[in-house]
């Protein structure tokens, strides 16, 4: 999140990370059912709106802050962020229900099986690849998080982690 | 239990824009197939219908045969996800790296 208002613990930090990390990659993965198979593709992203939760979640506190000082003092970006989330979730529930609609895997296994229509598999594709787009906005304008937060927690640990190393094999 | 109320929420702005969405495209119109049927119910026949006619794919997609949507052999699933971390990386790149000029230029100008 923005600097103006994250005040978060190391650990939830640490655990924001790592679900961030996690839904990244689950979502290059459903990015491609032609590579994946459809029915990882389904399941994955059937899977990702428990993600979602969780990364809402961990977010909560901020996305409570900025919704009740929306319409007082806010900075400009903030604000852009806020609405830009928003558009995020819209779209991600568009993806999601869309998906269903046009299941060819996941629904029928569980014995539903939706009439098939050429309006919901567009849909499908033009809000995937509108979520991509919004996706790269959205890492852009976490980018400074992301580089301090995988600094600390990822980066700094693994290079003590070596650089400790020969120290204790001098002293032994 | 407050997480529980923060899912609730959640799960329910879900379900609130799934049902608008569902009753807007339906609305819309834009889920009828205009095509396929000579009756009162027009098809849809995403397979396609007789044999040796060609399934159904929306324009922009592919046609060439590759089985399922879900099989692309060889090193296809390395150019699909180079694809899409590469359009991120084109965004970050476009915003992130600005900001951290104009950033930089505030500081140095202040330390002025």
């Amino acid at each position: 999140m923005t600097e103006e208002v994250s005040k978060n613990t190391p650990s939830q930090t640490r655990s924001k990370l790592w679900v961030d990390i996690l839904i990244f990659f689950a979502f290059l993965v459903t990015m491609d059912p032609r590579s994946s198979g459809l029915a990882i593709h389904e399941w994955l992203s059937l899977s990702m709106l428990a993600a979602m939760t969780i990364h809402l979640l961990l977010n909560w506190e901020w996305i409570i802050q900025i919704t009740s000082r929306f319409f007082s003092k806010l900075g400009g970006l903030n604000r852009v962020n806020y609405i830009l989330n928003w558009l995020l979730f819209v779209d991600g529930t568009l993806i999601m229900i869309s998906g269903i609609m046009i299941s060819e895997v996941a629904l029928p296994l569980i014995g539903i099986k939706l009439p098939q229509g050429f309006g919901w598999r567009r849909l499908h594709d033009m809000s995937a690849n509108l979520f991509l787009l919004m996706l790269g906005v959205h890492t852009a304008l976490h980018w400074n998080w992301i580089v301090n937060t995988l600094n600390r927690y990822l980066i700094q640990p693994v290079v003590r982690l070596f650089s400790s190393r020969p120290k204790k094999d001098v002293a032994a | 239990m407050k997480t529980l109320g923060r899912i609730f929420i959640i799960l329910f702005a879900f379900v609130l824009l799934s049902g608008l969405m569902v009753t807007a495209v339906n609305a819309s119109g834009m889920n009828q197939p205009n095509f396929g049927g000579d009756g009162d119910r027009p098809e849809f026949r995403p397979q396609g219908s007789e044999e040796g006619e060609f399934p159904f794919r929306p324009e922009g997609e592919e046609h060439e045969e590759r089985g399922e949507r879900g099989d692309r052999g060889g090193f296809g699933w390395i150019f699909g996800a180079v694809k899409n971390v590469g359009v991120i990386s084109v965004l970050v790149v476009l915003i992130a790296w600005p900001r951290s000029l104009a950033k930089k230029k505030k500081k140095a100008t202040a330390a002025l």
